[in-house]
């Protein structure tokens, strides 16, 4: 506890010298806390990099390729392995993707660090130089990308696949990656055409059928069905819609009410003054054209009664309850209309209109589509299949990290290419550009060269090849100038990635050399870790 | 036995040499702890919460370290203090300060042990301290009346400061940052009117500075999404009904139609309330409550833009700027002050929607915008940037500049040593003692770099032994180099604050020769 070191100074206090050793033994054990970290989602790098299983603490399981999901759910303590779990979470919120390939570069340039430290440079030193070759990375890779149309599909489904490739639902991914690349291109804004808001993107999870019957759904999927109650409709064509937050059932007072029975006939007269009520209600709402209501889930009352669901059937008005209201606004976006808080505003221009609104049924359970919106705004949704829970979260997080991808291809728009080539081609190049450097900066830079190997050489150890020889090959052809040469994991052998189709947007790559440099160099400049309150 | 009673249980006493020494030990381990993190190559600490959730600050500012420390030590406790208070008079300087204060007790604690009296080495101390002062006041450069030159003056101050921070890196950029947001404050200090905002994602350098202010919230549905020449008004009331507030009141009716009346009432009520607020000629209204879906669509109807649960600093801040008062009746519309700006829209930062205003009544409000890697990142960003406004406002009240670089130490340590070579008796070890203070600083700033200090600080002493040098420790190539050709500049109050409470602190401590430790009050879940 701090409070004893407080009372027993740690260094006799005449002494001139420094002692160094607590310091040195801490930045040991953070390097190597955070290594550890690395070492343990290495293994689930790469298209044929491996699944880790995770028991949560409430015994929920959970099977993942993604990096950011297996260090979030780790519960790390450690500081050090903590800040590897947020340069993790860093890069999914600033990439998407990638997330596993930043903290293996991370545990790599630590190693180094550890190297260097032994010989007595000072972390600073490290850190600075570090800064620099980051710096010099990023422009290495500007200068290597190629530049991208958004009118290019092909290319956007290229990458998108490539970021598919590693993930469980890899065999899907000529459906996932063109329905990915689809639905972000649905949502550009041609007023700001950089900028990409995923939560325009509704993902609606649904159990039963196979990834295969994912599919893209230009409009609205309610995962519940349409009020069955009374034999209401559920088909509507030409509908239109409304979209209420206040409740059709009988009225509730803010402050506390009671109703006084006094005798059997009052009784009758209340009950008839119920229904009333609500026939009101509903006469005004069918009085617009409306059809079909979409009504916000109430935590007051009930929003519907089975009384004033009768009366909609019997008006042929097809109801869908429980709408959360975080999705109001989604909905709204998306029928280009408007919300109606109070019968009162129950007006006809506050309708959207659809050609069908229809339930449909998958396997047991029932959605309800919302198709051919008339002006529909700039939303989509996707409604993802999978045979088990298990497989349609990890199809979720895989299409997540797709979409991220050609997010980022949208705001900043170059190709890069794949399978190890940009990082043995950054490698290549700072080591020639350490040569030039003068003193220690040119060492570091050396290490921090040395460092992004690990990428390739973890791609094909983990695709069951021979390490050292795919590297040094890689080594060699990238000498020679091909710089596009990469690992071929499915031939298992070196080919031009650029040719083979696997490409990933220039950000992924150089996000995650700057933000792994950045929590390197935070972690080195760490000499003692301190209790407080 | 008596006299052992004169003390609760558990109470302690401890005196003369004894106590003395505790307080020697307390603040040099203090010293010890954070002198690390001195200068542009200072070392960073991981502060790790032992309280729930184990929350980790990685930091580099010593008032954040020793804020957060457990700290049973008496003594350790004086040092903390000057720390904290440097932190709120100066806002810089928060770990020299500490640093000072327990170079001149470990000297002191040689005199002490060299049979000299505390008293006559705090009067020694006094002189010194005076003498350093003036030489630092000779020295001093004020380039008040030339704008230019005055603006780069806070351009290298910022600098200075930031070098020794987690923004380094890009000190070029927060530097112009920080200067142009405190020279929109016009001289005042009131750093209220700098807001910042944190934003993972992106990078530092992303980091950027708005002229009026962003709240952090979303716009209500089907609102107007941009508003020129917006009157605001600012409220914190309910926005649901306005309920009867005592406990049991109900209604009583009869029949359901009466429920339904009162329902309407209610609603009535409501869109009365509304259509006040409406009266007073505004579009846009900003509630610190939730503004529930009724009353959002009437605002929506009467195409007033309507933010809902703004929290409390950010409605404080938003009435300041933009010159309204907070309301919460609306029966007066004349006697509301009503808020202005000239342009609110809806803005994207990172993946998140804002709401911005710009153009508002309080001119000299801005914004920092900062982006980064992670909370760590962003967290240690903003403090590092709270201190460079802190200096930079406080030199603009104060524009005396000096060289930075352990330069004026130097200085002052030479001056001091004049003095003692003059002073007869016993005072000239104090003042002498002093002086060796001083020199630790740059000492500690060289040895934290990883150089060879000794080498460096003799150097540095000889090149001090001309009159009107420049010399400082040029940190980067590691050697002794020109500070003014380097650009190293620091504020003059931020040294004579440090001087003079660093002084003041260990003078505090020598003073004390008796430590009586009150019985702790007993707390039964212990143990």
């Amino acid at each position: 506890m701090a409070a004893v070191t407080a009372a027993q100074p740690r260094a006799s206090k005449t002494e001139s010298y420094v002692d160094n050793k607590r310091k040195e033994d801490i930045r040991q054990a953070n390097i190597n806390a955070a290594r550890s970290v690395a070492d343990a989602v290495r293994t689930s790098l790469g298209p044929k990099g491996m699944d880790k299983m995770i028991s949560t603490a409430n015994s929920e399981v959970i099977i993942t390729n993604d990096g950011a999901t297996i260090l979030n759910k780790m519960e790390v303590l450690q500081p050090a392995a903590k800040m590897l779990v947020e340069l993790s979470k860093s890069q999914d919120a600033a990439a998407g993707d990638g997330t596993t390939t930043v903290v293996v570069i991370a545990g790599a340039i630590l190693k180094q660090c550890l190297s260097l430290l032994s010989h007595g440079i000072h972390p600073t030193v490290i850190s600075d130089s570090l800064h620099k070759a980051s710096t010099k990375a990023v422009d290495v890779l500007t200068a290597m990308a190629v530049p991208l149309e958004l009118s290019d599909r092909e290319s956007l489904i290229k990458s998108a696949s490539t970021s598919l490739n590693s993930k469980v639902v890899s065999q899907y991914s000529t459906l996932l990656a063109p329905l990915a690349v689809d639905s972000v291109l649905s949502v550009v804004d041609p007023e700001k055409p950089d900028m990409v808001d995923l939560r325009d993107i509704k993902i609606v999870k649904k159990l039963g059928g196979t990834v295969d019957d994912t599919q893209l759904v230009k409009g609205l999927v309610f995962d519940k069905k349409a009020s069955h109650a009374a034999g209401g409709p559920t088909r509507m064509e030409n509908a239109k819609i409304a979209v209420i937050q206040f409740q059709i059932s009988p009225p509730k007072t803010d402050i506390e009410q009671s109703i006084v029975v006094s005798d059997y006939t009052q009784m009758d007269r209340i009950l008839k003054e119920e229904r009333n009520y609500i026939l009101g209600m509903i006469k005004k709402i069918k009085a617009t054209g409306c059809n079909v209501l979409l009504i916000q889930k109430s935590i007051l009352r009930d929003a519907v009664t089975d009384l004033s669901l009768h009366y909609l059937a019997k008006a042929k008005i097809m109801v869908i309850k429980d709408v959360e209201r975080d999705d109001i606004e989604f909905i709204t976006k998306t029928l280009n209309c408007l919300p109606i808080a109070n019968i009162e505003h129950f007006r006809a221009e506050k309708l959207g209109h659809a050609d069908l609104v229809e339930e449909v049924s998958l396997g047991d359970t029932k959605i309800v589509k919302v198709t051919g919106i008339k002006d529909m705004g700039r939303t989509t949704t996707v409604l993802v299949r999978g045979s088990n829970q298990l497989v349609i979260d990890e199809a979720e997080r895989s299409l997540h990290d797709a979409l991220c991808v050609v997010r980022c291809l949208v705001s900043k728009r170059f190709l890069i290419a794949g399978g190890g080539a940009p990082e043995i081609e950054l490698s290549r190049q700072l080591g020639a550009w350490s040569k030039v450097l003068h003193g220690m900066e040119g060492y570091c830079v050396r290490s921090f060269a040395e460092a992004l190997e690990v990428i390739p050489y973890t791609l094909a150890e983990n695709a069951g090849l021979n390490p050292i020889a795919i590297v040094t090959e890689l080594r060699n052809r990238h000498a020679q100038g091909e710089i596009n040469a990469g690992i071929n994991v499915r031939k298992g052998q070196i080919t031009n990635i650029l040719e083979e189709n696997v490409v990933q947007p220039l950000l992924v790559s150089t996000s995650a050399i700057t933000l792994a440099t950045e929590c390197v160099r935070m972690i080195l400049k760490i000499d003692d870790i301190v209790n407080v309150r | 036995m008596a006299i052992e009673k004169i003390f609760k249980d558990d109470a302690s006493e401890e005196k003369g040499e004894r106590a003395r020494m505790a307080s020697f030990v307390g603040a040099i381990a203090i010293t010890d702890l954070v002198k690390t993190t001195l200068g542009p190559k200072g070392m960073d600490k991981i502060l790790q919460s032992t309280g729930r959730g184990h929350g980790v600050t990685v930091t580099n500012d010593g008032a954040t370290i020793l804020k957060s420390l457990h700290i049973d030590n008496p003594a350790a406790k004086v040092l903390i203090d000057i720390s904290k208070v440097q932190d709120d008079e100066v806002g810089d300087g928060t770990t020299s300060v500490v640093v000072l204060a327990g170079e001149l007790l470990r000297e002191a604690e040689k005199l002490v042990a060299a049979k000299i009296h505390p008293m006559t080495i705090i009067s020694g101390y006094r002189m010194a301290a005076e003498c350093a002062r003036n030489a630092l006041l000779q020295r001093v450069v004020d380039n008040k009346e030339n704008a230019e030159k005055f603006k780069s003056d806070l351009m290298k101050i910022a600098r200075t400061t930031l070098s020794s921070k987690i923004l380094s890196q890009d000190k070029e950029h927060f530097a112009q940052l920080a200067v142009d947001a405190v020279m929109r404050l016009k001289g005042s200090t009131n750093l209220e009117a700098i807001q910042i905002i944190k934003k993972p994602g992106g990078s530092l350098m992303d980091s950027f500075l708005d002229e009026g202010f962003i709240l952090d919230k979303k716009i209500g549905l089907g609102q107007p999404k941009r508003i020129e020449n917006a009157k605001i008004l600012v409220a914190n009331t309910a926005m649901d009904t306005d309920k009867v507030k005592i406990y049991g009141a109900r209604v009583r009716v009869d029949s359901m139609s009466k429920v339904a009346e009162i329902e309407g009432a209610e609603k009535e009520k409501m869109r009365e309330k509304v259509q006040k607020i409406i009266a007073h000629g505004i579009n846009c209204f900003v509630n610190r409550q939730l503004i529930y879906n009724f009353p959002e669509e009437l605002f929506a109807d009467a195409g007033v833009l309507a933010i809902e649960h703004a929290d409390f600093d950010g409605i404080e801040r938003l009435a300041l700027v933009t010159g309204g008062e907070i309301a919460s009746t609306f029966d007066n519309p004349e006697s509301v002050k009503i808020g202005h700006c000239k342009l609110i829209e809806e803005i994207m930062i990172g993946e998140d929607k804002l709401i911005h205003f710009s153009g508002v009544e309080m001119g000299q409000a801005c914004t920092i915008v900062l982006r980064g890697a992670s909370h760590h990142v962003l967290d240690e960003a903003e403090r590092s940037l709270h201190d460079a406004l802190c200096v930079l406002s406080q030199t603009v009240n104060d524009t005396r500049v000096l060289l930075g670089g352990g330069w004026p130490e130097m200085v002052m340590a030479k001056e001091v040593d004049e003095l003692a070579r003059k002073t007869p008796g016993k005072k000239s070890h104090a003042i002498e003692a002093f002086s060796r203070a001083l020199v630790a600083i740059p000492t500690i700033i060289a040895d934290n770099a990883g150089l060879d200090s000794a080498d460096l600080v003799a150097q540095l002493r000889a090149a001090h032994h001309k009159e009107g040098c420049n010399a400082g420790i040029d940190v980067i190539s590691g050697s002794v180099g020109d500070m003014a050709e380097l650009g190293i500049s620091e504020s003059f109050k931020v040294k004579q604050a440090v001087l003079l409470s660093a002084t003041e602190a260990a003078e505090m401590i020598l003073r004390v020769d008796e430590i009586i430790t009150c019985a702790p009050r007993q707390r039964e879940d212990r143990m």
